[in-house]
């Protein structure tokens, strides 16, 4: 449970570690997606008001325990930030956008790689899992090898959101 | 109507539809929410309150903070003068527009 303060409440608001954690990821989503916007502290500001309004709505006096469903529910009801046009970071798309190589934590059985890799190329996960199993029993364990290297050597990425962000956002 | 072009024309509008629903007087970002909701302009604070704050950028709305019996103080939103001129050239526009896509759905008179 982590008491969390949201802008201009009073009271602070309990939530699980599930709750924290999407809430949290839905400020570093909002505060890339308003890139260079002059009044991006402000909009966050509004943003965490509105959301401590549903929060103080699910739980009066501040004292229950607000769980991950709950907050991913708020969130929804909130919608993802939209810098709108003239604003934020320049959202040209072009065709040859960069897609990183990333472990990605959401989903993810062992420590994200097949989700990471599934999630860039658009693979399903339960294939690339079945090759890397597959892999492993008939190269006598070279892949998992492989796959401890990769733990290693790739950035993590919490959720598909936040890498989808990433690959906007990246040059 | 194709949901992906009529989406891209309501969200190019929306600005002009937030200025509209201001006009009406002194309002709080989830009236504003509210009045649109069960509109084709439905929208979220996602969306809503960077617009807010680019309008305001470009003086065509102002705030003021107002306590509110529940929960924190509330900004109260109104337009400008710039505001309410943007609001009736694009008022005129709009009809302008409608105007003439209906007249270029009708053949042209023959001299």
């Amino acid at each position: 449970m982590i008491h969390v303060g949201l802008s201009g409440h009073t009271t602070t608001f309990l939530l699980d570690e599930e709750g924290y954690r999407s809430l949290r990821s839905y400020f570093e989503r909002a505060r890339s997606r308003l890139g260079g916007d002059p009044d991006r502290e402000e909009v966050l500001r509004d943003l965490e008001q509105s959301i401590g309004e549903r929060f103080a709505a699910l739980s009066p006096s501040g004292g229950r325990v607000i769980a991950g469903n709950e907050v991913d529910a708020v969130l929804g009801q909130v919608g993802t930030v939209d810098p709108g046009s003239g604003n934020g970071p320049d959202r040209h798309e072009s065709p040859m956008r960069r897609r990183p190589f990333c472990r990605i934590a959401q989903g993810s059985w062992i420590g994200g790689v097949c989700t990471g890799l599934a999630i860039r190329s658009g693979i399903r996960v339960d294939w690339v899992r079945t090759i890397f199993i597959l892999g492993a029993v008939f190269t006598g364990g070279i892949v998992v090898l492989v796959y401890l290297a990769l733990v290693f050597a790739l950035p993590v990425v919490q959720t598909r959101d936040e890498y989808e962000d990433l690959c906007r956002l990246s040059p | 109507m194709d949901a992906g072009k009529s989406g891209a024309l309501r969200k190019g509008l929306l600005e002009f539809v937030v200025l509209a629903v201001v006009s009406s007087g002194r309002i709080y970002a989830a009236d504003i929410l509210q009045r649109l909701g069960d509109t084709e302009f439905a929208t979220k604070e996602g969306t809503l309150y960077p617009l807010l704050s680019r309008m305001r950028r470009e003086r065509l709305l102002e705030y003021e903070w107002q306590e509110s019996e529940a929960g924190p103080p509330r900004k109260y939103y109104r337009l400008t003068p710039d505001g309410r001129r943007q609001l009736a050239a694009f008022r005129a526009y709009w009809k302008s527009l409608t105007r003439l896509i209906d007249e270029l759905g009708t053949p042209p008179c023959k001299p």
